[in-house]
């Protein structure tokens, strides 16, 4: 068995090497499927990272109308801590708005100018509240709107950053989309290139084919050796992908930084390079094998 | 052993090559398969090596219906049964030691068995010296001879012979019968299909004649080469 296996290995790899320039075009072929996907994995890491980001900033702000006392926004606030959706909930109260509305224009003349002509403090107490999942906010938002004290809130914030979150959820998905569909079209294309490739070996070496059918070879050893050239075409085209993109992710990640802090490509190919070596491999050598498989169903007599 | 029981063979083309052959063949017998080109001789091959099946009618190895055999039982049975043709079908890339050893390679044969056996088959077949020599660097009585060796390396039952003299000279010719000869005495059964008619006549033993698909004469003993 060990020696058959050894036989096969080595058949194949002859096939391989002998097919030189026709083994190029289909790893290469392949190398851009596998370059596709890797950028497809990258992409998905950057969305799912824009999207958590902006999540993170969202949030719930009631305002409260300038009559409502300081005891019935503690009251609301008691009834959304019975939540469990509710993760932290922050009372501003009117002089602290001010205070910050203050600091926050300290440079600017004009209006601290005018808040100075004013007898009252012009802004409203709020309570600013952080859902524990995204998903929740409009819940606590239904949850304010059929309030008893739904009177003394002024207006809800929130709908706003909905929107900016359901649009970049759109772009990654449309992203994501196209991304699948020009993969899945690469992979057929490698697919037929490789077919083209093992269907030339197999014509190449009809004389040898039929002599290992004449002499009783098994269906097995005729076979394998080109789903081992198959598999070798997937195995080139990794290692060639990986030499490729691990330099341009190393690149490109300083760049990618700048725009977004938390986003750190190499890091995330690095902590990750097992698995995604791992698939890569996996998705060049099934590839490879499945092409052969098909022009040996076709091409191959036993 | 081998027998054909009503075989009728036609091809894609529709061209009829076997037209209802009853034959029977017993283990041990030399074989001459005579007839003009197009006769079927050919075919009655193919069908005993399970290339092609019969339209109609059974051939049969040891009373086994060769059309029921699995895919994977083709090669167990193509083991039995060892081949020789007019173009040799060599691997110009292997030499005589590495062509029969391929033969036990693709059948998964542990190297000591190589090592031991392809030297022995060369040296039956006279090939001995020419170990390491490459079919270009070989004369064609020499190819043949290298072709019988990888037939024999099985140890078959039977060789079957398509046309093995059709690229030879007459003294290559003969010395390749006289190894198929030495091979039957030995106790395998041998099919030879020629229309070399001074070769069949110097063999003397059965001669089948076939014309457009169907056997016309059947000489069991000292047959000549008639038509």
């Amino acid at each position: 068995m060990k020696e058959s296996l050894k036989r096969i290995w080595k058949a194949g790899w002859l096939n391989f090497q002998r097919n030189s320039y026709l083994s190029f075009g289909s790893t290469g072929v392949l190398v851009l499927v596998l370059l596709l996907f890797s950028a497809l994995m990258a992409i998905n890491f950057l969305s799912v990272k824009i999207v958590t980001s902006i999540q993170e900033k969202i949030d719930v702000t009631a305002y409260f109308k300038v009559e409502a006392s300081e005891d019935e926004i503690m009251r609301v606030r008691e009834d959304l801590t019975d939540h469990s959706e509710v993760k932290n909930i922050e009372y501003i109260s009117r002089d602290q708005a001010l205070e910050e509305f203050r600091s926050l224009h300290a440079g600017d003349v004009l209006i601290q100018d005018s808040l100075a002509e004013l007898d009252e403090n012009p802004l409203q107490a709020s309570l600013n509240i952080k859902a524990t999942d995204p998903s929740e906010y409009a819940s606590i938002v239904t949850f304010l709107e059929g309030n008893k004290f739904r009177t003394l809130i002024d207006k809800i914030n929130f709908y706003e950053n909905e929107q900016v979150i359901s649009r970049v959820q759109g772009i990654s998905g449309g992203i994501q989309n196209w991304g699948v569909i020009l993969t899945m079209a690469m992979a057929l294309i490698a697919v037929l290139v490789t077919f083209n490739t093992i269907r030339l070996t197999i014509y190449n070496q009809k004389q040898e084919i039929e002599i290992m059918r004449l002499v009783g070879g098994s269906n097995w050893h005729i076979r394998a050796p080109y789903l081992v050239e198959g598999g070798l075409y997937g195995i080139f085209a990794a290692a060639v992908t990986l030499i490729i993109f691990y330099p341009v992710v190393y690149l490109i990640s300083p760049k990618v930084e700048v725009l977004m802090p938390n986003a750190n490509l190499i890091g995330y190919f690095s902590s990750n390079a097992l698995q995604y070596i791992g698939m890569v491999l996996i998705v060049g050598v099934m590839l490879g094998v499945v092409s052969s498989a098909i022009a040996i169903r076709r091409f191959l007599k036993v | 052993m081998i027998s054909y029981k009503k075989v009728y063979t036609i091809y894609d083309d529709d061209f009829m090559a076997l037209n209802g052959v009853n034959l029977d063949i017993k283990a041990g017998e030399f074989v001459s398969l005579v007839g003009p080109s197009g006769a079927g001789k050919s075919t009655l091959l193919r069908l005993l090596t399970r290339e092609i099946t019969p339209n109609e009618g059974e051939v049969c190895l040891d009373g086994i219906n060769l059309a029921s055999l699995s895919a994977s039982d083709i090669p167990l049975l193509r083991r039995k049964i060892g081949t020789i043709f007019q173009d040799f079908k060599l691997l110009s890339n292997k030499n005589a030691f590495e062509n029969v050893a391929f033969a036990l390679e693709v059948c998964g044969a542990p190297l000591e068995e190589i090592e031991a056996d392809v030297p022995k088959v060369l040296s039956i077949v006279g090939l001995a010296k020419k170990i390491n020599s490459f079919p270009h660097q070989m004369s064609g009585g020499e190819k043949q001879r290298l072709a019988i060796a990888r037939a024999l390396i099985h140890r078959p039952k039977i060789i079957l012979a398509d046309e093995p003299t059709g690229n030879l000279d007459m003294v290559n010719s003969y010395d390749v019968v006289k190894l198929l000869l030495k091979i039957n005495e030995l106790g395998t059964t041998v099919i030879l299909a020629t229309h070399n008619r001074e070769i069949v006549n110097s063999v003397g033993r059965r001669v089948i004649s076939m014309e457009k698909g169907k056997i016309v004469r059947d000489q069991v003993e000292e047959g000549k080469y008639i038509i």
